[in-house]
């Protein structure tokens, strides 16, 4: 009886035992950061085996900063060398002849073209000499003071992607004023970048964020992966929602870059058609789910989409939301008001309770 | 109930209250994690009160604890947004300093998210 | 085939199939907070620690584990580990609080000891390998309060149970029972 038992309790024991080793043989999860692409790079990966996991994200960031190389628009790659953008830039300030361009540079042009397009032309990657009198064009602004003649000129010039002609690979500008800008952009071409690299390699789980726009494979263990959203002026999340497989999330906001002149904020959104900083909204952030295979990718999308949105003064809003195919949409306008969306609204947990009782849910369309 | 099952009960109730006051008064973090560049520099406890001084690529920062909060005190970058974060109390908070290269996040019991978006 | 039983036995297997049946009406009836449960199985383990001895509730509480999962179709789920981790470290615990002076420690410390050790197995199992997430940890105070209710309610119904000899009823009733459906 006495011997059984200890059988009994041996085999028990034993199968404990056997789903710990299961667990233990499991791989963790791994989380490695580094500061590329101008900002701080995050990527956490799930179920792959250590090494593997570093050496993956290892790829991935020097990936970005090669891609970095390439699409900087104001600083050179090193001393004597400018990026390739950087070229492209001088190239249409001389009007010169039309010069050859990467495979790489002639995908993002086109699709940035489109979806300048799309908004409006309030996404327009080609105000850089704009962003540059405003002092964003650097790791390190000042409080500048306001050139608003050369503004004007620059509106005046009115540069637009459809300045741009690609043909076979070369590319001119048929406007002197065409700046490429692509500060928001390539992060998101970078994230899908990412992230289709890690499908290739077989990677079923990963969280990429780069400077704050995320995209999300497979899932956190048996959880989907969670984010939290930044409180645009506290450093803490106001609330958090789950980020399905395949799904980004960006946030424009006035507080990622800015300065303050005189006690007024100056963010680092600029309105092409008037030349100024918004000052209307704090935050816009956009969700998306994953897109088919030949239109502009999520990563893409979350980057470029919430921009056109922060624009526009409220009333406009809804309806470039719609134009851009956003349907995940939260705002937050200068006075703390949040408005969501109510799909939005049924993806966020909320952290702040000040927030949450702010919130007022509104269809995009209004009809 | 005999004398120790109630010596039980009550040693149980105090050990679910501590549990309770513990566990949920959760977003208190218990350590700041400092990161410079891809490593991790330090992660030190909250229960203190010291100033760290950390080389980061810019130049010497400060980063002050004190009674389970952290913050950036001083720092060589040019818009301060690091300093500006002011204190961070919560688990899962956070401060960054891109021109230095320099990162706090406070890390408690619970998280409430993988990653943050900002 | 034949398979010589003993009077010891027989009560185990009695006493576990009483067990099993507890546990699974347990496992039917939905719970408010999901993984909360009273663990009214554990009273016969108890009731069998105090009437008769470790081994044999050691056999009761096993036996339970097994069959019970075997029956639910849910052997080797994770289920079965939680339920197999919560009995295992109990039955630790039980044997060790069994040695504490019976003049001052009843069955309602130990069953308070056993779910405490009953919880710890199963959380101690979902932190490491069915939610590897630090959130876990919220749900402890709830699982504690649990435990210590639930200890409490089971220790004094085993208190009463030991006090008014329920298996001598228990086996009345099941003779008349065999008796009428003969």
């Amino acid at each position: 009886m006495r011997k059984k038992l200890s059988i009994v309790l041996i085999v028990a024991t034993c199968c404990i035992a056997i789903f710990g080793f299961i667990v233990y043989n499991k791989p963790p999860l791994y989380h490695s950061q580094s500061y590329v692409f101008g900002t701080l790079v995050d990527i956490s990966i799930y179920g792959e085996p250590e090494d593997r996991a570093k050496s993956l994200s290892n790829e991935i960031m020097q990936d970005f900063q090669h891609l970095h190389h390439q699409l900087h628009a104001w600083k050179p790659a090193s001393e004597n060398q400018i990026s390739e953008l950087g070229a492209l830039n001088l190239a249409f300030a001389s009007q010169s002849k039309p010069i050859n361009i990467s495979p790489l540079i002639v995908e993002i042009l086109q699709d940035a073209t489109k979806l300048s397009k799309q908004s409006n032309d309030l996404f327009n990657p080609t105000i850089g000499h704009l962003i540059g009198t405003w002092g964003f064009q650097a790791d390190e602004f000042a409080a500048t003071s306001i050139d608003n003649q050369k503004i004007a000129a620059l509106i005046k010039a009115n540069p637009t992607m459809d300045d741009i002609v690609v043909a076979n690979n070369t590319a001119y500008s048929t406007n002197s004023s065409v700046k490429l800008d692509l500060g928001g952009y390539a992060k998101g071409y970078a994230l899908d970048r990412a992230a289709r690299y890690l499908r290739k390699q077989h990677v079923k789980h990963a969280l990429i964020n780069i400077g704050g726009n995320i995209i999300a494979l497979g899932q956190h263990g048996d959880k989907p992966w969670r984010v939290g959203i930044q409180h645009p002026r506290k450093p803490s999340a106001i609330a958090t929602l789950d980020l399905p497989d395949g799904w980004a999330i960006g946030t424009s906001g006035d507080y990622q870059r800015y300065f303050m002149l005189d006690g007024k904020r100056y963010c680092h959104i600029i309105d092409p058609r008037t030349g100024y900083p918004v000052d209307h909204t704090q935050a816009v952030t956009v969700l998306i789910p994953p897109q088919a295979p030949d239109h502009s990718q999520a990563g893409v999308l979350s980057d470029v989409a919430s921009k056109p949105i922060f624009i526009e003064p409220a009333e406009n809003k809804p309806k470039i939301a719609d134009a851009m195919g956003i349907k995940y949409l939260m705002v937050i306008n200068q006075s703390s008001q949040v408005f969501v969306t109510p799909e939005m609204q049924n993806k966020l947990t909320w952290l702040d309770q000040d927030f949450k009782k702010r919130a007022h849910v509104q269809p995009t369309t209004q009809h | 109930m005999l004398a120790g099952d109630w010596l039980i009960v009550i040693a149980s109730s105090v050990l679910v209250i501590f549990l309770f006051q513990h566990l949920w008064s959760h977003e208190h973090a218990t350590t700041v994690q400092i990161r410079l560049d891809d490593t991790v520099y330090g992660t030190y406890s909250l229960n203190q009160q010291r100033d760290i001084h950390v080389n980061g690529t810019l130049g010497k920062a400060t980063i002050s604890i004190i009674n389970g909060k952290a913050r950036f005190s001083q720092s060589p970058c040019h818009n301060q947004y690091c300093v500006h974060q002011g204190w961070l109390s919560r688990s899962g908070q956070a401060a960054i300093c891109l021109p230095n290269q320099l990162s706090l996040e406070l890390i408690g019991e619970t998280k409430h998210y993988d990653s943050l978006n900002y | 085939m034949q398979i010589n039983t003993t009077i010891n036995d027989h009560r185990i297997a009695k006493l576990a199939a009483f067990a099993i049946a507890l546990h699974m009406l347990e496992a039917v009836i939905p719970s408010p907070l999901p993984g909360v449960k009273p663990g009214i199985a554990n009273i016969v383990t108890l009731y069998v620690l105090f009437k008769y001895d470790f081994s044999s509730a050691a056999w009761v509480s096993m036996l339970r584990v097994f069959a019970s999962s075997l029956l639910l179709g849910q052997f080797l789920s994770p289920t079965f580990i939680l339920s197999l981790a919560g009995a295992l470290l109990s039955l630790c615990v039980l044997w060790l609080s069994m040695h504490l002076p019976r003049k001052y420690f009843g069955a309602v410390s130990l069953s308070i000891l056993a779910a405490f050790a009953h919880i710890a197995g199963q959380l101690m199992i979902v932190r490491l390998w069915l939610i590897p997430h630090a959130s876990v940890a919220y749900l402890i105070p709830i699982f504690a309060l649990a435990a210590l209710f639930f200890g409490v309610i089971n220790g004094l119904i085993t208190h009463q149970l030991l006090n008014n000899n329920l298996e001598t009823k228990l086996e009345n009733k099941t003779d008349s029972a065999s008796s009428t459906a003969t």
